[in-house]
């Protein structure tokens, strides 16, 4: 039995090995258009940090014209590198695409911006549901749809490409508090899985990070508003540093990785998440196919404990306020 | 072998008390469904299933004439009578008033829904924008406009909320990006949702048909570009009864994820994640086939991009 087992361990990676589509590649960064957008502060201005470091001409698009200045002086503060800014909202195609055009071609487009807003779904205004689906599910489209007919153009002589997608751990799983903010990071897959086999013959490569709760200034103020038991859940996490993320990021993208999901309980969940996403290394996917089971086991284990710190948290509730249970 | 029949049993038992959120049962006789984009379709087969077992039947859809007719058909098929509400799920005041008019709910099926396919670099922005709104952001004023009088409701059985997604929301398929990303975030929603409505007794269940006979269907394979059709024409094509059928099971049963045939269940194992399982049996059936499951899906993705490849080749 354990003979049996032995022999297929090899047998298993082999057959991936031939198997496993699209294959991997590396795309470079040194010397490379660098497109970021949300890239004035937090992940997306760690990313173009690293890429600055690494030799990349970089672009970041933003909202805020001051926010973009501020970047572009700490930037060439480091690195000594003068970056392209160019103020613009997502929501608004016509100024994307004015914004993209300038730039000029891009090489890597790190669609990294994005807003969020935790609270149950019930107390959250419409508008801010639809706020969070405009910038980050539309917005990223916008932003797609306009680097794409440049992005297409001379690529057999430019090398490879990549479109790398800012998605979250939220994206892999929904959780309390996270509704709409989920809804958005999971629409962020579906259009990568899709876009990725409508790209791939013209060499563009598709990206999807997954980072948890990271060390920016947008999720200290999310922290003072979002409800208790959503932060009861994120306190058992551990939050990583943007530059850590960023680290992850640009290595990802470098390797044409479709999932980048970061540090270890990321992988894991990447793993138990993995679904139909393509997956380029054959080596990957064979622990992906020999810990598939273990990693629904963990997933399960999740909810379970989800469900219970929930119900934890309403029973206490309703003990403190015994007259106001509704039977 | 023995150790595996000796383990089987212990991990079937670990599994019963793990589960959750624990199992449940739906009734839909004598209960009020409210079904959106139930005017045609799954929508309306929808209807005729909830019917036929007694429920009491709402339609919101944004042509009045649409909704007459199936108001007509409805009551020539059971003698009974639908409320019907003429309202775009875009509009979330529309939709609120209609919702209040129609009274408290017990299993609100979000079901509406608009598919255009397309290569994205082709597809025009406003195509995108619609899908996105109607399919996602239409979902979410549909869901919060109930939510109020669901959770306050004098009923103490249990309530259900049951979005309509489809194996485009399990998978994104070329052509479908924009359709995929709206029934993505379908998922993600659904799952938040369940862990924040489950003190209330509202079970949320996620429906993921494949391609299935209705209108819709016959106009979105017009247009569908070819890659399209050579990746996801080759499944089944079920009946909207069918899927009406099943669907209504899986409501009853409080199911998180419901699929349909050998193709469907295979697809919600391989993409179950860290999704919830009520029923012990079943995950137990996820942890076990879930490595052949992962091995299947990347034959499944190989081929898909060796067709890719070959027809850029050309």
């Amino acid at each position: 039995m354990v003979l049996f087992g032995l022999l297929l361990l090899p047998i298993l990676p082999l057959l991936l090995y031939f198997i496993v589509r699209p294959r991997p590649l590396n795309i470079p960064i040194k010397n490379r258009h660098v497109f970021i957008t949300g890239g004035s502060m937090g992940i997306g201005l760690a990313i173009a940090k690293q890429a600055a470091e690494e030799g990349a001409r970089i672009s970041l698009l933003a909202r805020s014209l001051d926010h973009l200045e501020k970047a572009k002086q700490s930037i060439w503060e480091a690195y000594k590198v003068e970056v392209s800014t160019f103020p613009a909202d997502v929501r608004d195609y016509d100024a994307v695409e004015h914004a993209i055009n300038r730039a000029g071609p891009i090489d890597v487009l790190v669609v990294n911006h994005g807003v969020y807003y935790f609270e149950e779904l019930e107390k959250q205004g419409v508008d801010v549901v639809k706020a969070m689906i405009d910038v980050n599910l539309m917005g990223s489209f916008n932003v797609i749809k306009a680097a794409l007919p440049s992005m297409n153009k001379d690529r057999k002589h430019k090398g490879p490409a990549s479109i790398a997608l800012m998605s979250s751990m939220a994206g892999q799983v929904g959780t309390y508090g996270f509704a709409a903010y989920s809804a958005t990071k999971y629409g962020l897959r579906g259009l990568a899985e899709a876009l990725q086999q409508e790209v791939i013959g013209n060499n563009i490569h598709v990206s999807v990070i997954f980072p948890p709760v990271t060390e920016t200034p947008g999720i200290e103020q999310a922290r003072k508003t979002m409800p208790e038991i959503t932060k009861t859940i994120l306190d058992s996490t551990v939050e990583m540093t943007a530059e850590e993320v960023a680290k992850v990021t640009i290595k990802g993208i470098k390797s044409g990785s479709f999932s980048i999901p970061c540090r270890l309980d990321g992988r894991a969940l990447a793993m138990a998440t993995a679904g139909l996403s393509p997956q380029r290394s054959f080596l990957m996917a064979s622990i992906e196919v020999v810990f598939a089971g273990l990693f629904r086991f963990v997933g399960l284990l999740f909810q379970w404990n989800w469900y219970r710190i929930i119900e934890k948290n309403n029973s206490s509730r309703k003990n403190r306020s015994p007259e106001v249970s509704g039977d | 072998m023995l150790i595996f029949i000796i383990l089987a049993p212990i991990f079937l038992l670990l599994l019963y008390f793990i589960v959750q959120p624990q199992a449940v049962s739906i009734p839909i006789k004598g209960r009020h469904v409210f079904i959106t984009g139930g005017s045609s379709g799954i929508g309306l087969a929808l209807a005729h299933k909830a019917i036929s077992e007694g429920a009491r039947v709402s339609l919101l859809a944004r042509s009045l004439s649409k909704l007459e007719e199936a108001k007509k058909s409805l009551h020539l098929a059971y003698g009974v009578d639908v409320g019907i509400f003429a309202a775009d799920v875009r509009d979330y005041d529309a939709v609120k008033r209609a919702i209040v008019e129609a009274g408290p709910i017990d299993v609100l099926v979000v079901n509406q829904g608009i598919f255009v396919p397309q290569e994205l670099e082709k597809q025009d922005m406003d195509e995108v924008k619609l899908m996105i709104e109607v399919n996602l952001v239409g979902s979410f004023n549909v869901i919060k406009s109930a939510l109020p009088l669901m959770k306050g409701r004098k009923d103490s059985r249990p309530a259900s909320i049951a979005l309509m997604s489809s194996q485009a929301g399990q998978v994104g398929i070329y052509g479908y990006s924009a359709y995929s990303a709206s029934k993505f975030g379908l998922r993600g929603l659904a799952e938040a949702l369940q862990q924040e409505l489950i003190s209330d007794d509202i079970h949320i269940s996620v429906i993921y048909p494949p391609d299935t006979e209705t209108p819709g269907l016959e106009e979105e394979r017009k247009i569908r570009p070819k890659m399209t059709e050579m990746i996801a024409g080759s499944g089944s094509v079920l009946k909207a009864e069918e899927v009406a059928k099943k669907t209504l099971d899986g409501i009853k049963s409080g199911s998180f994820s419901i699929s349909f045939r050998m193709e469907g269940q295979m697809l919600t194992i391989a993409t179950a994640g860290a999704s919830p399982q009520r029923s012990f049996l079943i995950a137990f059936f996820e942890v076990l086939f879930a490595g052949i499951s992962r091995i299947v899906t990347l034959l499944f993705l190989s081929n898909v991009y060796r067709s890719i490849t070959k027809s850029h080749a050309i």
